[in-house]
Parts: C-alpha cells; sequence; structure tokens
C-alpha cells in the first residue's frame, strides 16, 4: 500500500529524539534542579536546538562553503576544513577580491548565526540590511 | 570545591583578615552565584555583613598554556587593580582578603557587597529603574574618566603598556592558535589593521566596563566590577566597548550599554577629563570589541576541550557566531 501524504509516521526521526530530550531537559528536570545544576540544565536544552538547527542547515552552509572554495582558494586541501583555509588565505592577505568575499561572508554568517542564535538581536538587523532575492530560504532564521 | 569544604578553608583563612574590620566569627551563608563564564563567584556572609568571594577554579599554569590567552589579569592582580580604583570617586568594593593559587581556599579575594542589581534583563527594561538609566550614560562617561587618569606607574607588571600594532598581532597569534576557525573575525582583523585610528596616549583602561559588569540602583551606577581584563590603551577602547552590540542585550537602539545615548557618554566623559572623545574612533572600537568577544568565546571552547568547565562553556564557545555577524555589521555600516 502506498503511504499517504498525511498518513502519520511512527518513526521517531533524530530531530524528534532531539526535542524529546529537550522537552524532558525544561519541563521536567530542570524545574527539580537548583542553581547551578538547574542553569545548566536550559544550557543544555538549549545546546541540543543548535544540534537541531545545524543538521537541518549544515548541509546549506556546507555547499555555500564549497563554492567559496572555488571561487577564492587556488589550491584546495581536501582534509581540511575550508572555513580555515579561507581565514588563513585572508590572513596571508592573498584575497584580493574584499566586496565579493565580504557578500560571501554575510551569507555564511546569516546561516552560522540561525543555527546557533537564532534570536541574537543583531541577526534581524542584519537579516533586513542584507536579504536579497540571491539569499536562500535556508539562511532564514528556524524560529 | 564543594561548599562545605570551601567554608572550612575561609573560616581558618578569614578571622586575622577581619580583626578589627568587620564583626563576625565565621563564614556561613556560602552559595554559588550563577554566570561568571572564566571565575567563580560566590556570595556568603562575616557576622552580619554579607561579602562576595571570586575565585578561579582552575589553575593558572593550564590558561597559561594557551597561546592568546585573554582571559586576563590573575585575581591578585585584579585585586590589586580595585584597590587602586578605590582611591578614587569610583564606585569599587573593598577588598578585605587576597588569596594566591597555592592557598587552601585557591586563587581568589573576598571583598564587600555592594548591594544594586547588576543582571541585565533586570533592570535595562524594568521601569522601576528608568530614572537610573536616564542618568547612566552620563556617569559611565566620568567614571571612565576617572578610571583613566589612574596613574599606570602604580599597577601591577602584568598591566603593562602595549601599542596597537602589538594588539594586532596579539588578536592575531590568538585566530591561530585556536585553529583559524573564523574567516569573519579573520576578515574583521584585516579591516580593523586597515582602518586602524592614530594611537593615542595609552591610559589604564577597565577592558570589561560593559552592561552585566556594573551595579546599578535608583541613583544609577553603584559599582564597577570584574577588573580581571584590565589593560592599557587608548581611551576610546573602553568607551567603545560599552557600546558593543553583544553588551547592549537586545537593546539595539540604546548604544550605550544598550540604555543610553553617545551624547550623554561623551559629555559625561568630557566633564572630568576635559576633552570629548572622538564618536567615529568610538566606533571603531566597537568593532574591535567584537573581535574580542569572538576571541574569548573561542578561548571558552578551548578551555572546555581541555577538560575545564561544564556545558555553559561549551554553549558560549558557540556564541561566536554573535561577534562574526556583528563585525561583519558594523563594518558595511561603517562603509555604507
Amino acid at each position: 500500500m502506498n503511504r499517504e501524504e498525511d498518513q502519520p509516521s511512527a518513526d521517531v526521526s533524530v530531530d524528534e529524539l532531539l526535542s524529546a530530550v529537550k522537552s524532558f531537559l525544561m519541563e521536567s528536570a530542570a524545574p527539580q534542579l537548583q542553581g547551578r545544576n538547574r542553569f545548566n540544565a536550559r544550557v543544555a536544552a538549549n545546546v541540543l536546538g543548535i544540534t537541531q538547527r545545524e543538521n537541518a542547515m549544515g548541509p546549506a552552509l556546507h555547499a555555500l562553503d564549497q563554492d567559496a572554495a572555488t571561487k577564492w582558494l587556488t589550491t584546495v586541501e581536501k582534509d581540511a576544513p575550508i572555513a580555515q583555509q579561507l581565514s588563513c588565505a585572508l590572513a596571508r592577505r592573498e584575497i584580493t577580491d574584499t566586496a565579493g568575499f565580504f557578500d560571501y561572508l554575510k551569507r555564511r554568517q546569516l546561516l552560522v548565526t540561525a543555527i546557533n542564535n537564532p534570536k541574537y538581536a543583531s541577526r534581524a538587523v542584519a537579516e533586513q540590511r542584507w536579504q536579497s532575492a540571491e539569499l536562500a530560504p535556508a539562511t532564514r532564521a528556524q524560529q | 570545591m564543594l561548599p562545605e569544604e570551601l567554608t572550612k578553608h575561609l573560616n581558618i583563612a578569614l578571622p586575622p583578615l577581619m580583626a578589627n574590620k568587620l564583626e563576625g566569627a565565621g563564614v556561613t551563608a556560602l552559595e554559588r552565584l550563577s554566570g561568571g563564564a572564566n571565575n567563580e563567584t560566590w556570595r556568603l556572609a562575616w557576622g552580619d555583613t554579607p561579602l562576595i568571594l571570586r575565585r578561579r577554579p582552575f589553575s593558572a599554569g593550564a590558561v597559561a598554556n594557551l597561546e592568546g590567552n585573554i582571559l586576563g589579569l590573575s585575581l591578585l592582580d585584579e585585586a590589586q587593580v580595585i584597590q587602586l580604583a578605590s582611591r578614587t570617586a569610583v564606585p569599587v568594593p573593598t577588598v578585605y582578603g587576597v588569596f594566591d593559587e597555592h592557598h587552601p581556599v585557591g586563587e581568589a579575594f573576598v571583598m564587600a557587597f555592594i548591594p544594586g542589581e547588576s543582571i541585565p534583563q533586570r533592570w535595562l527594561t524594568d521601569a522601576t529603574f528608568a530614572r537610573a538609566r536616564s542618568r547612566l550614560a552620563y556617569q559611565c562617561g566620568e567614571a571612565l574618566a576617572r578610571i583613566h587618569a589612574i596613574d599606570c606607574k602604580d599597577l601591577p607588571s602584568a598591566v603593562g603598556p602595549t601599542t596597537l600594532p602589538r594588539r594586532f598581532e596579539a588578536a592575531q597569534s590568538g585566530l591561530h592558535a585556536f585553529g583559524d576557525i573564523s574567516p569573519a573575525l579573520q576578515f574583521g582583523l584585516n579591516w580593523l589593521i586597515d582602518h586602524a585610528p592614530d594611537d593615542t596616549p595609552h591610559v589604564l583602561l577597565h577592558g570589561d566596563f560593559r552592561t552585566g559588569n556594573l551595579l546599578i540602583n535608583d541613583d544609577g551606577l553603584a559599582g564597577v566590577l570584574d577588573w580581571e581584563l584590565t589593560h592599557q590603551g587608548p581611551a576610546a577602547e573602553d568607551l567603545g566597548y560599552l557600546c558593543a552590540h553583544v553588551w547592549r542585550f537586545g537593546q539595539l537602539q540604546k548604544p550605550v550599554g544598550g540604555f543610553g545615548d553617545y551624547e550623554d557618554l561623551i559629555a559625561g566623559y568630557e566633564s572630568v577629563a576635559g576633552w570629548s572623545p572622538d564618536l567615529r574612533t568610538i566606533r571603531y572600537w566597537e568593532i574591535f570589541a567584537a573581535l574580542s568577544w569572538g576571541l574569548v568565546c573561542q578561548t571558552m571552547g578551548a578551555l572546555w576541550k581541555s577538560g575545564q568547565g561544564d556545558v555553559e562553556r561549551a554553549a558560549v564557545a558557540r556564541r561566536r557566531s554573535e561577534a562574526e555577524l556583528d563585525m561583519l555589521l558594523l563594518i558595511d555600516e561603517w562603509e555604507a
């Protein structure tokens, strides 16, 4: 039998598992804890949110970095992270297309903050300022 | 260290230091306060007097091993700088006792508890602090000018003179030491080097003068805390740091610490110093402050990876992305 579009699935995804643990930390564990442990339970729940968002947006970030590598690195080392290779090339002042690279960094940073801290106040300002038709939907913060 | 053990060590160490200063026979109600990613803060009572203990939970040696370390002064040096500031009109707590890393208490100092609110979320938007907020930027300008007037000759040797190029080199070696993981911070550092202002005479800087490290009461500024990032540098650096996005705690529309305006900060500073800091230079140091916050986040990540610290420190490492975003946003605004 073909699965219907709206048929519920009993399969529990990694994202749903993380949500379950997050709920446990916030709703069950944190209220039972005191002081530093209560604070850290909330931090831990927030960390799981970062994990979920990185799972969702990591591929888009990777694609953006791959594209940057072909544009601005003269040689790409397979085993080193692209961000690191770009950072070293910048430190050596090898990337001269400052305006183009700045545009890439803006796009990249909207994604990175969408993963790590989508509610950071500067992000809304930056998103409005930098938003253009070229930006992929995945760069918008998932609330 | 467990509270019971710390209480025991303090009860041996404190009586001779408190004699003729404060009434009391022993430590009670020792409690760790939340927050503080690199030093512990504990509240305790000596008799009826509430006190604060600042304590470094890891060995100084482990910190020194991190190249590009910007965790700042030892608590001994920090206590000495607070004592220097206490001779001025800057509101700082009285220091009662200082312990080095070989003391059973650990590297720590005990100081007076100043009543007031430090937690930004409690005073930045609450209507009961509206009067305090309205005068605070001017008061911060006054306090910074007074700190900057402290004679650098009296400082501990760890707070030595430096130059802008050496600051850039330290930032660069920090980025390298942490694995060159951030093209955004490297781009920002390149920009800061290319747009550096003329290096003005260096003064004693608080180095971490911001919302979250200030105690606020109904009259405004009640205390200036957390002197561990004290260093020498141009005066505008401290003013720019106070205005950094990350330290506005979401109140971006109020450039000074999320509570005030540039004009009041500059006017307060001028009223004491007799000269007026340049706004464009202050804004340059806001961008530098974003880089500093990014490096602090990287330091937290490195410390956590070396086995020191709990989940909060691991999480703070990810806040590097705030610093990166702010650097890019501020550079974009500067060049517009």
